[in-house]
């Protein structure tokens, strides 16, 4: 009367396609996966890019950053040595002098500047110097600024990122995983932290401590947390009830395990995503409190900074914001194409496997 | 019992119901209300009862994945010690869960997706530090073997496999710590019935090769009735009815065994179907009926159901029931037509 045959054969296992697929690593599976993502794959090119550069700055040859050569002041970008773009320059406002007082003829006196100018260019080698990017008001080098400038913006971006990660995934873990009492106090703070308005919080701590990167980096990371901890909190506890996290506690695994092994790995691929969102927000606070004199000050410089000085002239010198903003646009836009590659790449259910 | 691994008294869980700001208590919900029965050695006991009526309370308790109301859980190791699963803290019931083990019932959602085959099976080992390095995985290896997993895909991921495959990978994770007593709730019902048939005898297999005991939890009579010893029946956090297989599926005593056994759908044309319908719904464990729970959709109700609660009482040796009228009923089981 029993419905089932006993000692059934087991049957060997094999996928949905009967195909025997070669084990990978979770990370060489990513890797294959991020390979076939082209978007994604430049932007990981991109981003090596930038970083190599911004680790070697030392090492290029470079201008000084800081180093102000008066007679350089507002150059044009150019692959011609100085001399010959303020020659160049001379020459055409010369030729305008002329037409507005309809001569043809240069004054003597006019012809000795010339002549100065052709002997100074000459004799002082300061005046070989290439500009590729142009100068700033103050003659510096727009190339080194922006070089320089991206490793404060990328280091800020990255220290930001990771320490607003770190503290917002264990203090949302925490709460989540806990609940009650725990997750009440936790959450509540953050609310009490969000009720307060961002920037003013940012410029009294910078107020109270005084300005340099550190404080910088502190004051941004603090404040930015809040945002990760409750995304984090809304994935684990809509994780903490599955049937999986069940299974780890009746083999008795601890909460430490459940959290960091089971819950977190599984709230990766929204973590991921918002990271590579909060990146170029930290680029932005930092750009917007540079704006304001807050973040880095003079003579150092950074993305934000930069542009904050290149709008002030983007009238008669647009290259001086037209630089600094194109080299940021593209990096954040690689950052963007990046993370999002990642997330698909990392997460193995993904359905575009190879 | 002659050697019981597993003595439940009275078990108790009640869930409270929680309502406004302060979190005041109003109800509970009575999950499991005094369940009793105990588990031989190398016995499969088939726990079975409609959806809700606290049979995967019973098993989860047994675990400790809840914390028991009232009651006494007595595991008996292999030494001849006894412990009270219900009494003792966490930390202790850390050693037990080597020896007492469960299966889920959902192969699709109790594997973490971020795992691989072997970090899944091999978690238990790791948890209770019984391998590392290179033996790890010879024991994985192993246990993939013997439920019938080519140990070639330990590297690959759950949704790559069917849900029998899965539902095989969960087995290899509870029997990785090679486990005395095994608490399987529902391990097929969520599978098809071709699957089914190749877990069960999987299990039975396993069984008898290993010297498990197993506790089975399911919804189906006619799952239960090919692996187990024993069957007992539940219905509203209560345990109605307690016997052999054999005889619980020909001559039951209590009316809602009848009733269950009746659904069986026949699969030899010698047996006589004879449907009995339930009439109403299961009532809610929040609200009780008075008396005998099963008064309200029982056909046999008389006016002492409504009033008094009819205790467990072994009425043949073996055979327990909770119900007033057993000794003066003739309920049908299993018959063979004429």
């Amino acid at each position: 009367m029993t419905l089932f045959r006993k000692n059934a054969e087991a049957l060997p296992a094999v996928n949905e396609f009967n195909q025997a697929v070669k084990p990978v690593s979770l990370w060489a599976d990513a890797w294959r996966r991020l390979r076939k993502n082209l978007m994604a794959l430049a932007g990981l090119f991109i981003v090596i890019f930038y970083t190599l550069i911004s680790v070697a700055a030392p090492l290029l040859p470079l201008f000084p950053y800081e180093e102000q050569v008066l007679d350089h002041q507002n150059l044009p970008p150019s692959t011609k040595p100085a001399g010959e773009v303020l020659l160049h320059q001379k020459q055409e406002y010369m030729k305008k002098v002329l037409a507005a007082d309809s001569r043809t003829e240069m004054t003597d006196d006019e012809k000795a500047q010339m002549a100065s100018l052709e002997a100074e260019i000459k004799s002082n080698p300061i005046h070989q110097r290439h500009y590729y990017f142009g100068t700033d008001s103050l003659g510096r080098d727009m190339l080194a600024r922006i070089i320089y400038g991206g490793r404060i913006s990328i280091l800020i971006g990255i220290v930001g990122t990771i320490t607003s990660v770190l503290l917002g995934v264990i203090l949302g873990a925490i709460a989540g995983y806990a609940g009650g009492g725990i997750d009440n106090f936790i959450m509540r703070f953050v609310d009490i932290m969000y009720g307060l308005p961002y920037m003013l919080l940012v410029i009294i701590m910078m107020a109270l401590f005084g300005r340099n990167i550190i404080n910088l980096f502190v004051a941004i990371a603090l404040v930015s947390w809040l945002t990760i901890a409750r995304v984090v909190r809304g994935q684990i506890i809509s994780l903490k009830n599955s049937e999986f996290i069940e299974a780890a506690r009746s083999m008795g695994a601890g909460s430490g395990r459940i959290i960091f092994r089971h819950l977190i790995p599984n709230s990766l691929g929204v973590l991921i995503v918002y990271s590579t969102l909060l990146f170029p927000s930290f680029i932005m606070s930092e750009s917007f409190l540079s704006f304001l004199g807050l973040g880095v000050s003079a003579p150092l410089a950074s993305w934000g900074s930069l542009v904050s000085d290149g709008v002030k002239t983007m009238e008669q010198y647009p290259w001086q914001l037209l630089v600094p903003a194109v080299v940021m646009t593209v990096f954040l836009f690689a950052i963007n194409f990046l993370g999002d590659g990642l997330r698909d790449a990392l997460d193995p259910q993904s359905k575009n496997r190879v | 019992m002659s050697d019981t691994i597993l003595e439940i008294k009275d078990l108790k869980q009640h869930f409270p119901l929680r309502r406004g700001l302060l979190g005041r208590v109003y109800n509970y919900v009575k999950a499991v209300d005094g369940v009793s029965f105990s588990i031989a050695r190398n016995e499969v006991l088939g726990l079975v009862g409609e959806s809700g009526c606290g049979k995967t309370t019973v098993g989860r308790s047994i675990v400790r994945l809840y914390e028991p109301t009232a009651g006494e859980i007595w595991y008996k190791g292999d030494d001849g010690s006894r412990v009270d699963i219900a009494k003792i803290s966490l930390e202790e019931m850390k050693p037990l869960r080597r020896e007492i083990r469960m299966i889920f019932q959902d192969p699709f959602s109790s594997l973490n997706p971020r795992f691989t085959v072997k970090d899944i099976i091999s978690e238990p080992l790791i948890i209770h530090h019984a391998a590392s390095g290179k033996a790890l995985e010879d024991r994985v290896a192993t246990l993939m073997t013997e439920v019938g997993l080519d140990p070639n895909y330990m590297n690959r991921y759950p949704h790559e496999f069917s849900g029998g495959q899965r539902q095989r990978i969960g087995i290899a994770r509870t029997l990785s710590l090679r486990p005395k007593l095994i608490v399987a709730d529902e391990p097929v019902s969520a599978l098809d019935v071709s699957i089914q048939a190749q877990v069960l005898n999987l299990l039975q297999n396993l069984k008898d090769e290993l010297g498990l005991t197993i506790l089975f939890i399911a919804h189906d009579i006619s799952v239960v009735e090919h692996i187990s010893d024993r069957i007992a029946v539940m219905y509203l956090g209560r345990l109605v009815e307690l016997a052999s297989t054999e005889e619980l599926l020909r001559s039951p005593f209590h009316p809602y065994t009848e009733a269950l056994v009746s659904a069986i759908p026949p699969a030899d044309p010698d047996i006589c179907a004879n449907r009995i319908r339930l009439e109403g719904d299961v009532p809610s464990p929040t609200d009780q009926p008075s008396g005998c729970v099963f008064h309200t959709r029982c056909r046999y109700a008389k006016d002492i159901c409504k009033t008094a609660a009819p205790v467990n009482r072994e009425l043949k040796p073996g055979h327990f029931v909770t119900c007033h009228r057993a000794d003066e009923l003739t309920l049908a089981g299993i018959t063979t037509c004429e």
